[in-house]
Protein backbone atom coordinates (compact mmCIF):
# COMPACT_ATOMS: atom_id res chain seq x y z
CA UNK A 1 0.00 0.00 0.00
CA UNK A 2 1.46 3.48 -1.06
CA UNK A 3 1.78 6.26 1.92
CA UNK A 4 0.97 9.80 0.38
CA UNK A 5 2.69 12.43 2.77
CA UNK A 6 1.26 16.18 2.45
CA UNK A 7 4.34 18.16 1.40
CA UNK A 8 4.45 20.86 3.80
CA UNK A 9 5.25 24.89 3.09
CA UNK A 10 8.47 24.69 4.15
CA UNK A 11 9.57 21.38 2.17
CA UNK A 12 7.96 23.28 -0.92
CA UNK A 13 9.61 26.45 -0.24
CA UNK A 14 12.72 24.53 0.29
CA UNK A 15 11.92 22.32 -3.16
CA UNK A 16 11.17 25.51 -4.75
CA UNK A 17 14.66 26.92 -4.00
CA UNK A 18 16.62 23.74 -4.84
CA UNK A 19 14.78 23.51 -8.49
CA UNK A 20 15.61 27.10 -8.98
CA UNK A 21 19.24 26.88 -8.39
CA UNK A 22 19.67 23.49 -10.23
CA UNK A 23 18.05 25.63 -12.97
CA UNK A 24 20.35 28.60 -12.55
CA UNK A 25 23.13 26.05 -12.52
CA UNK A 26 22.34 24.12 -15.71
CA UNK A 27 21.10 27.30 -17.71
CA UNK A 28 25.08 28.58 -16.79
CA UNK A 29 26.31 25.12 -18.21
CA UNK A 30 24.63 25.35 -21.76
CA UNK A 31 25.70 28.58 -22.26
CA UNK A 32 29.36 27.74 -21.56
CA UNK A 33 28.74 24.27 -23.51
CA UNK A 34 26.95 26.12 -26.63
CA UNK A 35 29.57 28.88 -26.64
CA UNK A 36 32.55 26.36 -26.77
CA UNK A 37 30.61 24.10 -29.49
CA UNK A 38 30.43 27.69 -31.42
CA UNK A 39 34.11 28.05 -31.05
CA UNK A 40 34.75 24.78 -32.24
CA UNK A 41 32.93 25.18 -35.16
CA UNK A 42 34.72 28.63 -36.81
CA UNK A 43 37.16 26.41 -38.38
CA UNK A 44 34.64 25.43 -40.88
CA UNK A 45 33.18 28.74 -41.89
CA UNK A 46 30.35 28.04 -40.67
CA UNK A 47 28.87 31.30 -41.46
CA UNK A 48 28.41 33.36 -45.00
CA UNK A 49 29.09 37.12 -45.21
CA UNK A 50 25.67 37.38 -46.21
CA UNK A 51 24.23 35.95 -43.69
CA UNK A 52 26.40 37.67 -41.38
CA UNK A 53 24.96 41.20 -42.79
CA UNK A 54 21.61 40.22 -41.97
CA UNK A 55 22.47 39.90 -38.35
CA UNK A 56 24.47 42.65 -38.32
CA UNK A 57 21.34 44.89 -39.79
CA UNK A 58 19.14 43.17 -37.35
CA UNK A 59 21.09 43.88 -34.38
CA UNK A 60 22.94 47.39 -35.14
CA UNK A 61 20.51 49.07 -37.18
CA UNK A 62 16.90 47.88 -36.30
CA UNK A 63 17.62 48.76 -32.90
CA UNK A 64 19.28 51.86 -33.24
CA UNK A 65 16.50 54.11 -32.86
CA UNK A 66 15.56 52.80 -29.83
CA UNK A 67 18.31 52.77 -28.53
CA UNK A 68 19.14 56.43 -28.94
CA UNK A 69 16.06 57.23 -27.82
CA UNK A 70 16.62 56.32 -24.48
CA UNK A 71 20.40 56.39 -23.99
CA UNK A 72 19.59 60.19 -25.24
CA UNK A 73 16.31 60.80 -22.18
CA UNK A 74 18.39 59.44 -19.73
CA UNK A 75 21.40 62.09 -21.00
CA UNK A 76 19.35 64.66 -21.08
CA UNK A 77 17.33 63.82 -17.38
CA UNK A 78 20.77 63.52 -16.30
CA UNK A 79 21.64 67.08 -17.47
CA UNK A 80 18.66 68.48 -16.37
CA UNK A 81 18.76 67.56 -12.56
CA UNK A 82 22.46 68.28 -12.08
CA UNK A 83 23.17 70.90 -14.55
CA UNK A 84 21.25 73.53 -12.71
CA UNK A 85 22.69 72.98 -9.54
CA UNK A 86 25.93 72.81 -10.52
CA UNK A 87 26.09 75.91 -12.66
CA UNK A 88 24.04 77.60 -9.40
CA UNK A 89 27.12 75.94 -7.11
CA UNK A 90 29.83 77.56 -9.34
CA UNK A 91 30.49 74.18 -11.01
CA UNK A 92 29.37 74.74 -14.47
CA UNK A 93 32.44 73.65 -15.97
CA UNK A 94 32.56 70.23 -15.03
CA UNK A 95 28.96 69.63 -16.50
CA UNK A 96 29.62 68.22 -19.47
CA UNK A 97 32.59 66.07 -17.71
CA UNK A 98 30.18 64.07 -15.48
CA UNK A 99 27.57 63.47 -18.34
CA UNK A 100 30.42 62.31 -20.81
CA UNK A 101 32.11 60.21 -17.99
CA UNK A 102 28.44 58.57 -16.76
CA UNK A 103 27.48 58.33 -20.41
CA UNK A 104 30.66 56.60 -21.69
CA UNK A 105 31.83 54.87 -18.94
CA UNK A 106 28.47 53.50 -17.95
CA UNK A 107 25.05 55.06 -19.07
CA UNK A 108 24.98 54.39 -23.13
CA UNK A 109 26.69 50.70 -23.10
CA UNK A 110 24.08 49.64 -19.98
CA UNK A 111 20.93 51.15 -21.67
CA UNK A 112 21.73 50.06 -25.67
CA UNK A 113 22.51 46.51 -23.49
CA UNK A 114 18.95 46.76 -22.01
CA UNK A 115 17.57 47.81 -25.24
CA UNK A 116 18.97 45.70 -27.85
CA UNK A 117 18.01 42.65 -24.74
CA UNK A 118 14.51 44.29 -25.07
CA UNK A 119 14.40 44.20 -28.88
CA UNK A 120 16.59 41.88 -30.16
CA UNK A 121 17.34 39.40 -27.49
CA UNK A 122 14.15 38.71 -26.88
CA UNK A 123 13.71 38.25 -30.73
CA UNK A 124 16.39 35.76 -31.35
CA UNK A 125 15.66 34.13 -28.29
CA UNK A 126 11.63 33.61 -29.77
CA UNK A 127 13.24 33.09 -32.80
CA UNK A 128 15.40 29.97 -32.22
CA UNK A 129 12.84 28.73 -29.73
CA UNK A 130 9.99 28.47 -31.93
CA UNK A 131 12.15 26.61 -34.74
CA UNK A 132 12.94 24.17 -31.64
CA UNK A 133 9.52 23.46 -30.74
CA UNK A 134 8.39 23.23 -34.46
CA UNK A 135 11.36 20.40 -35.37
CA UNK A 136 13.22 23.07 -37.41
CA UNK A 137 16.11 22.10 -35.32
CA UNK A 138 15.61 19.06 -35.59
CA UNK A 139 15.90 18.96 -39.40
CA UNK A 140 18.36 20.83 -39.64
CA UNK A 141 20.46 17.97 -37.67
CA UNK A 142 18.91 15.44 -39.71
CA UNK A 143 20.46 17.23 -42.50
CA UNK A 144 23.58 16.98 -41.14
CA UNK A 145 24.03 20.54 -40.30
CA UNK A 146 25.33 21.86 -36.71
CA UNK A 147 22.49 23.75 -35.33
CA UNK A 148 24.88 25.68 -33.39
CA UNK A 149 27.20 26.34 -35.78
CA UNK A 150 24.74 27.45 -38.36
CA UNK A 151 22.15 29.71 -35.90
CA UNK A 152 24.68 30.82 -33.38
CA UNK A 153 27.56 31.62 -34.78
CA UNK A 154 26.03 34.91 -37.33
CA UNK A 155 23.83 35.65 -34.46
CA UNK A 156 26.96 35.78 -31.75
CA UNK A 157 29.00 37.70 -34.64
CA UNK A 158 26.64 39.66 -35.28
CA UNK A 159 26.04 40.82 -31.46
CA UNK A 160 29.72 41.31 -30.81
CA UNK A 161 30.21 43.33 -34.16
CA UNK A 162 27.58 45.74 -33.38
CA UNK A 163 27.22 46.57 -29.67
CA UNK A 164 30.20 48.60 -29.67
CA UNK A 165 29.04 50.24 -32.41
CA UNK A 166 25.52 51.13 -30.98
CA UNK A 167 27.10 51.77 -27.56
CA UNK A 168 29.74 54.91 -29.43
CA UNK A 169 26.60 56.24 -31.25
CA UNK A 170 24.53 56.24 -28.30
CA UNK A 171 27.52 57.74 -26.29
CA UNK A 172 27.94 60.71 -28.85
CA UNK A 173 23.91 61.35 -28.64
CA UNK A 174 23.99 61.11 -24.87
CA UNK A 175 26.80 63.67 -24.64
CA UNK A 176 25.08 65.75 -27.32
CA UNK A 177 21.92 65.35 -25.74
CA UNK A 178 23.42 66.79 -22.27
CA UNK A 179 24.52 69.68 -23.56
CA UNK A 180 21.35 70.85 -25.20
CA UNK A 181 19.25 70.21 -22.02
CA UNK A 182 22.46 71.97 -20.18
CA UNK A 183 22.32 74.99 -22.16
CA UNK A 184 18.21 74.64 -21.86
CA UNK A 185 17.92 74.71 -18.82
CA UNK A 186 21.01 76.57 -17.25
CA UNK A 187 22.53 78.63 -20.29
CA UNK A 188 25.78 76.54 -19.84
CA UNK A 189 27.29 77.25 -22.91
CA UNK A 190 28.19 74.73 -26.14
CA UNK A 191 32.20 75.84 -25.62
CA UNK A 192 32.34 75.56 -22.00
CA UNK A 193 30.27 71.58 -21.82
CA UNK A 194 32.65 70.60 -24.57
CA UNK A 195 35.20 72.10 -22.98
CA UNK A 196 34.43 69.93 -20.20
CA UNK A 197 33.66 67.02 -21.94
CA UNK A 198 37.46 67.16 -23.39
CA UNK A 199 39.15 67.61 -20.18
CA UNK A 200 36.99 65.02 -18.16
CA UNK A 201 37.21 62.45 -21.12
CA UNK A 202 40.27 59.89 -20.72
CA UNK A 203 41.43 57.56 -23.93
CA UNK A 204 40.60 54.51 -21.20
CA UNK A 205 37.47 55.19 -20.58
CA UNK A 206 36.69 55.17 -24.49
CA UNK A 207 38.43 52.01 -24.63
CA UNK A 208 36.77 50.45 -21.30
CA UNK A 209 33.51 51.42 -23.29
CA UNK A 210 34.48 49.09 -26.43
CA UNK A 211 35.71 46.48 -24.87
CA UNK A 212 32.74 46.16 -22.33
CA UNK A 213 30.62 46.83 -25.35
CA UNK A 214 31.99 43.54 -27.36
CA UNK A 215 31.70 41.49 -23.75
CA UNK A 216 27.75 43.06 -23.63
CA UNK A 217 27.17 41.72 -27.55
CA UNK A 218 28.95 38.32 -26.78
CA UNK A 219 26.69 38.04 -22.94
CA UNK A 220 23.59 39.39 -24.84
CA UNK A 221 23.96 36.69 -28.14
CA UNK A 222 25.27 33.69 -26.44
CA UNK A 223 22.60 33.66 -23.97
CA UNK A 224 19.19 34.67 -26.17
CA UNK A 225 20.86 32.19 -28.50
CA UNK A 226 21.12 29.84 -26.08
CA UNK A 227 18.00 29.89 -24.10
CA UNK A 228 16.07 29.89 -27.32
CA UNK A 229 17.76 26.44 -27.85
CA UNK A 230 16.09 24.92 -24.92
CA UNK A 231 12.84 25.40 -25.31
CA UNK A 232 10.60 22.75 -25.36
CA UNK A 233 6.33 21.90 -24.95
CA UNK A 234 5.26 24.31 -27.48
CA UNK A 235 4.06 28.17 -27.83
CA UNK A 236 4.48 28.01 -23.62
CA UNK A 237 7.86 27.16 -24.17
CA UNK A 238 8.68 29.59 -26.67
CA UNK A 239 7.29 32.08 -24.27
CA UNK A 240 9.22 31.13 -21.03
CA UNK A 241 12.91 30.41 -22.86
CA UNK A 242 11.96 34.84 -24.45
CA UNK A 243 11.64 34.82 -20.71
CA UNK A 244 14.63 33.26 -19.58
CA UNK A 245 16.33 34.86 -22.41
CA UNK A 246 15.64 38.56 -21.07
CA UNK A 247 16.09 37.96 -17.52
CA UNK A 248 19.41 36.16 -17.58
CA UNK A 249 20.66 38.82 -20.34
CA UNK A 250 19.99 41.86 -17.62
CA UNK A 251 21.71 40.02 -14.92
CA UNK A 252 24.49 38.73 -16.98
CA UNK A 253 25.44 42.60 -18.20
CA UNK A 254 25.05 44.13 -15.00
CA UNK A 255 27.44 41.60 -13.51
CA UNK A 256 29.81 41.96 -16.43
CA UNK A 257 29.47 45.47 -15.62
CA UNK A 258 30.36 45.27 -11.86
CA UNK A 259 33.49 43.24 -13.72
CA UNK A 260 34.74 45.88 -15.73
CA UNK A 261 33.74 48.71 -13.07
CA UNK A 262 35.82 46.76 -10.46
CA UNK A 263 38.63 45.91 -12.73
CA UNK A 264 39.50 48.94 -14.88
CA UNK A 265 37.96 51.80 -12.22
CA UNK A 266 39.72 50.84 -8.89
CA UNK B 1 21.24 -4.02 -46.45
CA UNK B 2 18.60 -1.52 -45.25
CA UNK B 3 17.93 -1.05 -41.57
CA UNK B 4 18.66 -3.40 -39.08
CA UNK B 5 17.19 -3.00 -35.11
CA UNK B 6 17.97 -5.29 -33.15
CA UNK B 7 16.76 -5.32 -29.33
CA UNK B 8 16.12 -1.65 -29.32
CA UNK B 9 15.45 -0.19 -26.07
CA UNK B 10 14.93 2.97 -24.66
CA UNK B 11 13.30 5.17 -21.76
CA UNK B 12 12.29 8.53 -20.76
CA UNK B 13 12.60 9.39 -16.91
CA UNK B 14 12.30 6.03 -16.20
CA UNK B 15 9.85 4.57 -18.23
CA UNK B 16 10.51 2.40 -20.67
CA UNK B 17 9.50 3.87 -24.37
CA UNK B 18 10.72 0.98 -26.60
CA UNK B 19 11.17 -2.17 -25.07
CA UNK B 20 13.56 -4.84 -26.88
CA UNK B 21 12.53 -3.71 -30.44
CA UNK B 22 13.86 -6.10 -33.38
CA UNK B 23 12.91 -5.61 -37.22
CA UNK B 24 14.69 -5.38 -40.54
CA UNK B 25 13.73 -3.03 -43.48
CA UNK B 26 15.29 -3.92 -46.98
CA UNK B 27 16.38 -1.29 -49.45
CA UNK B 28 13.76 -0.45 -51.76
CA UNK B 29 10.99 -1.94 -48.87
CA UNK B 30 8.54 0.19 -46.97
CA UNK B 31 8.00 -0.52 -43.05
CA UNK B 32 5.01 0.77 -41.79
CA UNK B 33 5.37 1.50 -37.66
CA UNK B 34 1.71 1.91 -36.10
CA UNK B 35 0.04 2.02 -32.48
CA UNK B 36 -1.67 4.04 -30.34
CA UNK B 37 -0.13 7.73 -29.69
CA UNK B 38 3.05 7.62 -27.49
CA UNK B 39 3.47 4.34 -27.74
CA UNK B 40 6.85 4.93 -28.96
CA UNK B 41 6.75 4.92 -33.06
CA UNK B 42 8.24 8.59 -33.27
CA UNK B 43 10.84 7.41 -31.18
CA UNK B 44 11.72 4.75 -33.11
CA UNK B 45 12.67 7.03 -36.23
CA UNK B 46 14.46 9.17 -33.55
CA UNK B 47 16.22 6.84 -32.65
CA UNK B 48 17.52 5.58 -36.46
CA UNK B 49 18.22 9.46 -37.19
CA UNK B 50 20.58 9.80 -34.48
CA UNK B 51 18.68 12.95 -33.27
CA UNK B 52 18.17 10.83 -29.89
CA UNK B 53 20.68 8.10 -28.09
CA UNK B 54 19.65 4.65 -27.64
CA UNK B 55 19.78 3.16 -23.81
CA UNK B 56 21.07 -0.39 -25.71
CA UNK B 57 20.45 -2.81 -28.61
CA UNK B 58 22.17 -2.15 -32.61
CA UNK B 59 20.63 0.43 -35.14
CA UNK B 60 22.71 -1.26 -38.44
CA UNK B 61 22.25 1.10 -41.59
CA UNK B 62 23.35 0.49 -45.05
CA UNK B 63 25.40 3.69 -44.93
CA UNK B 64 24.95 7.05 -46.23
CA UNK B 65 22.61 9.48 -45.90
CA UNK B 66 19.51 9.16 -43.48
CA UNK B 67 16.37 11.80 -44.25
CA UNK B 68 13.14 12.25 -42.29
CA UNK B 69 10.15 13.90 -43.12
CA UNK B 70 8.38 15.52 -40.47
CA UNK B 71 5.02 15.19 -39.05
CA UNK B 72 4.27 19.34 -39.43
CA UNK B 73 6.57 19.26 -42.41
CA UNK B 74 9.57 21.37 -40.58
CA UNK B 75 10.33 23.55 -43.02
CA UNK B 76 12.51 25.93 -42.52
CA UNK B 77 9.98 28.99 -42.28
CA UNK B 78 12.53 31.81 -42.83
CA UNK B 79 13.81 30.34 -46.04
CA UNK B 80 12.28 29.73 -49.98
CA UNK B 81 11.31 26.57 -51.27
CA UNK B 82 14.74 26.93 -53.19
CA UNK B 83 17.00 27.07 -49.98
CA UNK B 84 15.07 24.92 -47.86
CA UNK B 85 15.28 21.89 -50.49
CA UNK B 86 18.96 22.65 -51.12
CA UNK B 87 19.73 23.65 -47.66
CA UNK B 88 22.08 20.48 -47.05
CA UNK B 89 23.84 21.02 -50.29
CA UNK B 90 24.82 24.60 -49.58
CA UNK B 91 25.29 24.18 -45.62
CA UNK B 92 26.42 21.17 -44.67
CA UNK B 93 30.53 20.88 -44.06
CA UNK B 94 31.18 18.38 -46.59
CA UNK B 95 28.99 19.33 -49.29
CA UNK B 96 29.55 23.03 -48.95
CA UNK B 97 31.08 25.15 -52.12
CA UNK B 98 30.81 21.83 -53.96
CA UNK B 99 28.01 22.96 -56.55
CA UNK B 100 27.27 25.85 -58.29
CA UNK B 101 24.63 27.87 -58.28
CA UNK B 102 23.29 26.84 -61.66
CA UNK B 103 24.19 23.32 -60.17
CA UNK B 104 21.95 23.79 -57.70
CA UNK B 105 18.98 25.18 -59.38
CA UNK B 106 19.02 22.16 -61.22
CA UNK B 107 18.99 19.48 -58.93
CA UNK B 108 16.04 21.99 -56.77
CA UNK B 109 14.21 21.70 -59.85
CA UNK B 110 14.53 17.92 -60.37
CA UNK B 111 13.09 17.45 -56.74
CA UNK B 112 10.26 19.62 -57.25
CA UNK B 113 9.32 17.82 -61.07
CA UNK B 114 9.60 14.74 -58.81
CA UNK B 115 6.78 16.06 -56.20
CA UNK B 116 4.79 17.66 -58.74
CA UNK B 117 5.46 20.93 -57.77
CA UNK B 118 7.68 22.79 -60.28
CA UNK B 119 8.63 26.14 -60.74
CA UNK B 120 7.68 27.22 -56.71
CA UNK B 121 11.00 27.94 -56.13
CA UNK B 122 10.86 31.41 -54.60
CA UNK B 123 7.55 30.79 -52.64
CA UNK B 124 8.11 31.20 -48.82
CA UNK B 125 6.81 27.83 -46.68
CA UNK B 126 4.18 30.03 -45.19
CA UNK B 127 2.63 30.61 -49.05
CA UNK B 128 1.87 26.60 -49.47
CA UNK B 129 -1.07 24.08 -48.54
CA UNK B 130 -0.41 21.98 -45.72
CA UNK B 131 0.20 19.30 -48.73
CA UNK B 132 2.41 21.20 -50.88
CA UNK B 133 4.75 21.73 -47.68
CA UNK B 134 4.54 17.72 -46.82
CA UNK B 135 5.97 17.46 -50.43
CA UNK B 136 8.38 20.08 -50.67
CA UNK B 137 9.97 18.32 -47.16
CA UNK B 138 10.04 15.01 -49.55
CA UNK B 139 12.28 17.08 -51.78
CA UNK B 140 14.35 18.39 -49.35
CA UNK B 141 14.63 14.95 -47.86
CA UNK B 142 15.60 13.48 -50.58
CA UNK B 143 18.26 15.83 -52.14
CA UNK B 144 21.37 14.24 -51.00
CA UNK B 145 19.90 11.04 -52.34
CA UNK B 146 19.31 9.25 -48.97
CA UNK B 147 19.54 5.48 -48.50
CA UNK B 148 17.07 5.43 -45.99
CA UNK B 149 13.77 7.65 -45.50
CA UNK B 150 11.82 8.06 -42.54
CA UNK B 151 8.33 9.43 -42.45
CA UNK B 152 6.74 10.37 -39.53
CA UNK B 153 3.07 10.67 -39.38
CA UNK B 154 3.33 12.12 -43.08
CA UNK B 155 -0.70 12.48 -43.71
CA UNK B 156 -1.31 13.48 -40.31
CA UNK B 157 -3.76 16.71 -40.70
CA UNK B 158 -4.03 16.22 -44.57
CA UNK B 159 -7.63 15.93 -46.62
CA UNK B 160 -8.15 12.29 -47.88
CA UNK B 161 -7.04 13.68 -51.27
CA UNK B 162 -3.86 14.70 -50.45
CA UNK B 163 -3.06 11.83 -48.23
CA UNK B 164 -3.71 9.73 -51.06
CA UNK B 165 -1.20 12.09 -52.73
CA UNK B 166 1.55 11.81 -50.86
CA UNK B 167 1.32 7.97 -50.04
CA UNK B 168 1.75 7.80 -53.81
CA UNK B 169 4.70 9.85 -53.32
CA UNK B 170 6.24 8.10 -50.73
CA UNK B 171 6.12 4.78 -52.88
CA UNK B 172 7.49 6.90 -56.09
CA UNK B 173 10.01 8.05 -53.83
CA UNK B 174 10.55 4.52 -52.57
CA UNK B 175 11.00 3.58 -56.47
CA UNK B 176 13.30 5.56 -57.32
CA UNK B 177 15.67 6.32 -54.95
CA UNK B 178 15.59 2.38 -53.72
CA UNK B 179 15.80 3.92 -50.56
CA UNK B 180 14.64 1.62 -47.18
CA UNK B 181 11.42 3.51 -45.84
CA UNK B 182 9.57 3.12 -42.41
CA UNK B 183 6.85 5.01 -42.25
CA UNK B 184 5.24 6.05 -39.23
CA UNK B 185 1.30 6.45 -39.31
CA UNK B 186 -1.99 6.13 -38.00
CA UNK B 187 -4.17 5.68 -41.14
CA UNK B 188 -4.81 1.75 -42.62
CA UNK B 189 -5.32 3.90 -46.15
CA UNK B 190 -1.34 4.54 -45.32
CA UNK B 191 -0.80 1.31 -44.52
CA UNK B 192 -2.93 -0.17 -47.16
CA UNK B 193 -1.30 1.84 -50.04
CA UNK B 194 2.42 1.97 -49.15
CA UNK B 195 3.74 -0.62 -47.07
CA UNK B 196 5.34 -3.82 -47.80
CA UNK B 197 5.23 -4.90 -43.98
CA UNK B 198 4.11 -3.41 -40.91
CA UNK B 199 5.19 -3.36 -37.11
CA UNK B 200 2.58 -2.24 -34.48
CA UNK B 201 3.63 -1.39 -31.09
CA UNK B 202 1.97 -1.01 -28.02
CA UNK B 203 3.55 -0.07 -24.22
CA UNK B 204 7.14 -0.07 -26.05
CA UNK B 205 6.72 -4.15 -27.06
CA UNK B 206 5.99 -4.92 -30.92
CA UNK B 207 2.45 -6.98 -30.53
CA UNK B 208 2.72 -7.42 -34.26
CA UNK B 209 5.13 -7.63 -37.35
CA UNK B 210 3.65 -9.08 -40.60
CA UNK B 211 1.92 -8.02 -43.99
CA UNK B 212 -0.61 -5.46 -44.39
CA UNK B 213 -2.79 -8.44 -45.70
CA UNK B 214 -2.00 -10.56 -42.61
CA UNK B 215 -2.59 -7.39 -40.41
CA UNK B 216 -6.15 -7.40 -42.06
CA UNK B 217 -6.52 -11.00 -41.93
CA UNK B 218 -4.80 -11.88 -38.52
CA UNK B 219 -7.20 -12.21 -35.50
CA UNK B 220 -5.22 -11.40 -32.58
CA UNK B 221 -7.16 -8.71 -30.23
CA UNK B 222 -4.25 -6.27 -30.86
CA UNK B 223 -4.77 -6.47 -35.34
CA UNK B 224 -8.54 -6.52 -34.68
CA UNK B 225 -9.05 -3.70 -32.80
CA UNK B 226 -6.55 -1.35 -34.62
CA UNK B 227 -8.01 -2.77 -37.95
CA UNK B 228 -11.49 -1.83 -36.45
CA UNK B 229 -10.65 1.26 -34.45
CA UNK B 230 -13.09 0.25 -31.48
CA UNK B 231 -12.41 1.56 -27.88
CA UNK B 232 -12.35 -1.85 -26.30
CA UNK B 233 -9.48 -4.48 -26.74
CA UNK B 234 -6.68 -4.84 -24.97
CA UNK B 235 -4.91 -1.88 -26.04
CA UNK B 236 -6.32 1.57 -23.78
CA UNK B 237 -5.13 4.54 -24.40
CA UNK B 238 -3.51 5.88 -21.56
Amino acid sequence: MKVYYKATYTYKFIRMFFQEFENIISTLGNVIMYGIELVKGLKNKPTTLKELMVQCARFGISSLPITLSIVGMTSVIVAMQVAGEMVKQGAGNYVGMLVAILMVREEAAIMAGFAIISMIGSSLASEIATMKVTEQIDAIRVLKVNPIHYLFTPRVFAGVLMMPLVVIISSLVGIIGGAIASNVVSGLSYKAYFDSVWFGLKMHDLQVCIIKSFAFGLVISLISCSCGMEARNGAKGVGQATTKAVVWSFVAIVIVDLIFAAACFY
Amino acid sequence: MGITVKNLVKSFDKKVILDNISFKVDDGKILSVVGFSGSGKSTVLKLISGLIEKDSGEIITSGGDIAMVFQYSALFDSLNVFDNISFALQERKDLRGKYTRKELEKIVAEKLELVGLSGIEEKFPSELSGGMQKRVSFARAIVTEPKIILYDEPTAGLDPISSTLIEDYIVRLKNETNAASIVVTHQMSTIRRTADSVLMLYNGHAVFEGSPEELCRENTPYTRQFVEATIDGPMKMN
